[in-house]
């Protein structure tokens, strides 16, 4: 499948936000002025504080929300002059939290991220089946395809519908918080899966509150605060990951050590000075 | 997962069984009828003035099996598709009020003609009806005006509103019962009951007209309703356009609901019952969900209609019926797990 297979070389910029300003409320912006590019074959990570405006950025970003000034650029097109179904094709998103009104198979479930190549009236082909069928290969979930999905673990969910966003065959993935719910294990099988996929040739976003994840697995970050003009910081993990970032960011004492065997950022809180315990 | 049943071996039995139902409808009744003498005298060309039988057939049992079949269909989509619009396993037409307003408007007509002598008809259509239809109308487009006030329409709202002013018909419906003669009383509840005993091809043919394109209409919206199985964002995501769909299920599915509503009264049960029967079945993937449903809809209200025909000497209303036997039945499924398809 996947255009991102053939894509171009890795670090092309697919998509680039360009100044978006963003508000729920009138007078009261979420996003100010921010500037981020997604590139192919990386995964970037979407890192701050509650409030901060990750998940506006990536709903900019996927083009459910219209921003309020700045443009947003997918292949160097404007991401507003595409159609629904032609943003699909090339875009995915996978929002927090999905519960199904009714119950369908896993496979049913993969299938349904062809909507954008089968249409409103045509049903399911051959080739949407083959392509499910990869999807389900993809993330391990194949030994799982007559099983109902509201019945599956919560990493077995996460791992389907990443499979359904798949069968979209877009060359962007862009995830609001895919391992919130998730324990240690099967958080980093879903990261590990989001760097696989990054490596052959997606463009992967992953909003997320795990900053020693984050640090793993993200080839980029980029570090939102509340109020704050664009991004307080952007670039390799190493390089966001900072006492002074991270504090300003978060308004806490944050400590970042090197991982003492991989070398990686590790992000811990710290006792503010003048509330140390006697 | 419960296995689910192969769609052509589900559609075939349905076909069937709706054949079988077809044929009984139309030789059940007061009088039983003699298919093969009908058969005899029409291809010996007698004329429906001479023969009590074939006049029976043609102006009594064909018009009242199809009106059975159209409304039974309509009813039972319109339900399907609320279902999923409203991603609520109670949500019909019906739990939003738009019967009671209909009830309402022909209450109202009945009254008006009592106090007042106002007796009109328009293009054919008794006062009744038009009122009815006028009142349905009115309720859809209150709730939607106030569920879609924030541009996209929040299932919450439509419900909440649709109950209420469901509410408040009824204590309208009371306080009119209250007002009303004996005489007006006795067809007033008539009314209520519903009925599918129409007289000649008017009713059909407003039936046909008026619920046809609807149907093609929320068949069409099968993949969407399925995506927005998963969220607004995720089908929005996948290049639904998740405000128009709402829009045009909720328009098309009510305004079915009040032709149908007005044509043969307030007939409950059937989009709550059909669907989530065919549902057991055939799982919830709505391309197959709900051109079978239509057809068990019709089919449904068929059965119903026949067993109107010979439960008592003389007709049951049709409403009853379906209550009587739906209620129970739907009752066995929850019990028995079969509604597990939803998440409860």
């Amino acid at each position: 499948m996947n255009h991102a297979a053939t894509a171009s070389h890795a670090g092309s910029r697919l998509l680039v936000a360009e100044n978006v300003a963003y508000g729920y409320e009138p007078g009261k912006p979420v996003l100010t002025a921010v500037t981020a590019a997604i590139e192919s074959g990386r995964v970037t990570g979407i890192v701050g504080p509650n409030g901060s405006g990750k998940s506006t950025l990536l709903r900019l970003m996927s083009g459910l929300l219209a921003p309020a000034q700045g443009r947003v650029h997918l292949d160097g097109r404007p991401l507003m002059a595409f159609t629904r179904v032609e943003r699909a094709r090339s875009l995915a998103f996978l929002p927090q939290s999905i519960n199904p009104a009714f119950a369908l198979t896993v496979f049913e479930v993969v299938c349904l991220g062809r909507y954008p190549h089968v249409g409103a009236l045509r049903g399911l082909g051959a080739q949407d089946r083959r392509v499910a069928e990869q999807c389900l290969r993809e993330t391990n979930t194949a030994h799982l395809r007559n099983r109902d999905f509201s019945t599956l673990s919560g990493g077995e969910r996460q791992r389907v519908l990443l499979a359904s966003i798949l069968a979209q065959d877009p060359n962007l993935l862009l995830l609001d918080e895919p391992t919130s719910a998730l324990d240690i294990h099967h958080q980093v099988e879903i990261f590990s899966l989001l760097r696989r996929l990054s490596r052959r040739g997606y463009g992967v976003a992953v909003v997320t509150h795990d900053l020693n994840l984050a640090a793993v697995f993200c080839d980029a970050l980029l570090l939102l605060a509340p109020g704050h003009t664009g991004l307080l910081a952007s670039g390799p993990p190493h390089d966001v990951l900072t006492d002074d970032l991270l504090s300003r960011a978060y308004g806490a004492f944050i400590r970042v050590v090197r991982h003492p065997v991989s070398g990686a950022p590790l992000v811990t809180a710290d006792v503010p000075p003048q509330e140390d315990i006697p | 997962m419960k296995p689910r049943v192969s769609p052509w071996i589900a559609a075939s039995v349905l076909a069937g069984l709706c054949a079988v139902l077809v044929g009984m409808s139309l030789m059940v009744g007061a009088e039983r009828l003699d298919v093969s003498r009908a058969w005899h005298e029409w291809r010996s060309g007698v004329s429906l003035a001479e023969s009590p039988t074939l006049s029976i057939l043609v102006e009594q049992r064909m018009p009242r099996t199809l009106a059975s079949l159209i409304a039974g269909a309509g009813l039972a989509l319109s339900g399907c598709a609320f279902q999923a619009l409203l991603r609520n396993p109670l949500a019909t037409p019906y739990i939003l009020g738009v019967s009671s307003a209909a009830s309402l408007g022909a209450f109202t007509a009945t009254i008006l003609l009592q106090y007042m002598g106002v007796s009109y008809a328009f293009a054919g259509f008794s006062g009744v009806q038009v009122m009815a239809f006028v009142f349905a109308l009115a309720e859809v487009s209150i709730i939607y005006a106030m569920a879609a006030a924030q541009g996209r329409i929040s299932p919450g709202v439509l419900l909440l509103a649709g109950v209420t002013i469901g509410n408040l018909a009824n204590a309208g419906i009371l306080m009119l019962r209250y007002l009303a003669k004996p005489d007006q009383l006795v067809s007033m509840d008539r009314w209520l009951m519903g009925g599918v005993n129409v007289l000649g091809y008017r009713p059909v043919l407003t039936l046909f007209l008026g619920v046809t394109p609807c149907l093609i209409v929320l068949l069409a919206q099968a993949s969407k309703l399925d995506q927005l199985g998963f969220g607004v964002e995720l089908a929005e995501s996948r290049g639904v356009n998740v405000r128009k769909l709402q829009a045009v299920t909720f328009v098309i599915g009510s305004l079915m609901t009040a032709v149908i509503v007005s044509e043969v009264g307030p007939i409950g049960f059937v989009g709550l019952l059909v669907p989530h029967a065919v549902r057991t079945f055939t799982g919830s993937r709505h391309r197959l969900l709900m051109p079978l449903t239509l057809v068990a809809g019709g089919a449904f209200l068929c059965f119903c209609d026949i067993l109107a025909r010979k439960l008592l000497t003389g007709e049951t209303p049709i409403g009853i019926i379906t209550s009587l036997f739906g209620g129970p039945f739907f009752l066995y499924m929850l019990l028995r797990k079969r509604l597990s398809d939803w998440d409860m």
